[in-house]
């Protein structure tokens, strides 16, 4: 694995990628709510007479295809993997103090949704350490507890491509700064600005305006249909683990309450033909909504909060399942 | 099958127990697949042993479908320093691969007494429990009494229990249940 990352392009703390001409086989992205992907080339596709030109990747974790048309790349808030520089950024996020969580569910789904698109790796260190700390005031409901696995998930899978360690000591990375071992304090340094997200109030209209420009309206053509396409022709170069069911694990992305379930883009091997979908393109259409402050991290934030309000006294969420219905065999 | 193999001497009563509890975490039979060298070539300088290395040099038997290795050691086990330093490693484990390994060293002494050896015993269930989750995909809990909760917390009881939460429980059912399809 290589230790060093790509630097973020400059001038955008986020990465994201605005021109995808400058994307080259070999670089390793993030695809919102999907995980870190590695471009391997372009195809194009006629679709109804229409030429489509589409990148072409594969999520590092288990070998998925996944297609974006070209013109979708900037929409769906695909970015350069985080610098090591600015993921080491994200640990003095966590490590710091925090403030108090987000308790108006609706604002926290909708909030934490836009984080997990929109919002770079600090977006989703700020979803995990949201609702971390939310834990320890109450236990998760399913879903929020579903999400927090999987902004983990995504979390830990950029650091791992960031920093070059295998996953499980990224997490433990995580962990060590979210909950450091008794005796331990950080020197830290003010985290990174949340990223500004002046596309969030714009975002809806351009991607109405990326489909015209497609002129999928036209055809009745959903960008899912053409990421399904595509990936029946890409699914054997990579689908090794590719078959794994579909959401396991919860890596969905709108996770808010008013998103159904949708699985995570996934190679399906041609053999079992069974579609699932929206699979490569699922547009962030509930991105742009919201122009509240985010109660992101403030570069005085690490020191300020030195007495936090304690909220409640630490009560776990769930209660474990002692000897769970199992222990047949003694 | 969860295959443990040790790479030091241990009672055989203790690794019996903990298959039994590997067994009521995970529905999986567990097989004591004898002692071997640890690899030198995950020796490091000053005594320690590179966790990584050590999982994937030590030998092991030959797996089959959704077999699992579980290492136990008495290594001080390291870990490459992250952007905050080097947490404390308990074991390691390839995030949804084939190995891991738990380090008895950070555990409780042993001692003689029946409450002693139990309280050891259920600790290193409750590690063996935490870097096996990690071969089916868990990741790291918030709750303090569920076995995914990190190692080293300080939310974490002295003697904590060898069990999973529910969230985490189903989680594993159902990873296991993918495997075995
Ligand atoms: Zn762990
Ligand atoms: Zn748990």
């Amino acid at each position: 694995m290589k230790p060093e990352s790509p630097e973020t392009e400059a001038g955008s703390a986020d990465g994201l990628i605005g021109d995808p001409s400058s994307l080259k086989p070999g670089d390793r992205v993030v695809y919102p709510n999907q995980g870190v992907c590695r471009v391997t080339g372009t195809d194009l596709q006629e679709i109804a007479g229409q030429k489509l030109e589409l990148v072409r990747m594969v999520r590092e974790e288990d070998g998925a295809a996944v297609l974006i048309p070209r013109a979708k790349v900037a929409s769906v808030g695909l970015r350069r993997v985080a610098s090591r520089s600015y993921i080491e950024g994200v640990f003095h996020y966590l490590a710091a103090q925090y403030t108090d969580p987000e308790l108006d569910w609706k604002i926290r789904h909708r909030d934490n949704a836009d984080r997990l698109v929109t919002g770079g790796v600090l977006g989703v260190a700020e979803v995990v350490k949201g609702l971390h700390s939310l834990s320890h005031i109450r236990p998760l409901p399913t879903k929020e507890r579903e999400q927090y696995d999987s902004s983990r998930h995504l979390l830990v899978a950029e650091v791992s491509a960031s920093l070059g360690v295998p996953p499980s000591v990224a997490e433990d990375y995580v962990d060590y700064a979210l909950m450091p071992p008794a005796g331990v304090t950080f020197k830290l340094k003010p985290p990174p600005r949340p990223v500004e997200l002046p596309v969030r109030f714009a975002r809806r209209k351009p991607i109405a305006k990326a489909e015209e420009e497609l002129g999928l309206d036209d055809l009745g053509l959903e960008l899912g249909e053409l990421g399904e396409l595509g990936e029946g022709a890409a699914a054997e170069e990579g689908a090794e683990k590719g078959e794994e069911a579909a959401g396991a694990e919860g890596a969905e992305g709108e996770a808010g309450a008013e998103t159904a379930e949708e699985p995570p883009a996934r190679a399906v091997p041609p053999a079992k033909g069974k579609p699932s979908p929206k699979k490569a393109a699922p547009a962030p259409k509930k991105a742009a909504r919201k122009p509240a402050a985010r109660p992101g991290p403030k570069p005085a934030r690490t020191a300020a909060k030195a007495a936090p309000k304690k909220a409640a006294p630490k009560k776990p969420a769930h209660k474990p399942a002692k000897k769970a219905a199992r222990g047949g065999k003694k | 099958m969860i295959r443990i193999v040790t790479l030091a001497p241990y009672d055989e009563t203790d690794l019996a127990w903990l298959g039994k509890t590997l067994y009521t975490a995970f529905g999986l039979g567990t097989e004591l697949a004898g002692e071997r060298k640890p690899p030198a070539s995950a020796e490091l300088a000053g005594g320690r042993t590179d966790a990584e290395k050590l999982v994937q040099a030590a030998g092991a038997p030959r797996v089959v479908a959704d077999d699992k290795i579980l290492f136990l050691s008495a290594a001080d086990l390291a870990l490459p320093p992250g952007p905050l330093g080097e947490p404390p490693a308990w074991g390691f484990a390839q995030q949804g691969g084939v190995r891991a390994v738990v380090s008895t060293r950070r555990l409780p002494a042993r001692g003689a007494t029946e409450a002693s050896v139990e309280n050891w015993r259920r600790r290193l269930a409750r590690e063996c429990i935490h870097f096996v989750g990690h071969l089916w995909e868990l990741h790291h809990c918030y709750d303090p009494r569920c076995a995914m909760h990190p190692s080293w917390s300080p939310d974490l009881a002295p003697n904590p229990d060898a069990v999973l939460c529910n969230f985490c429980r189903e989680k594993s059912e159902r990873k296991i249940r993918l495997a075995k399809t």
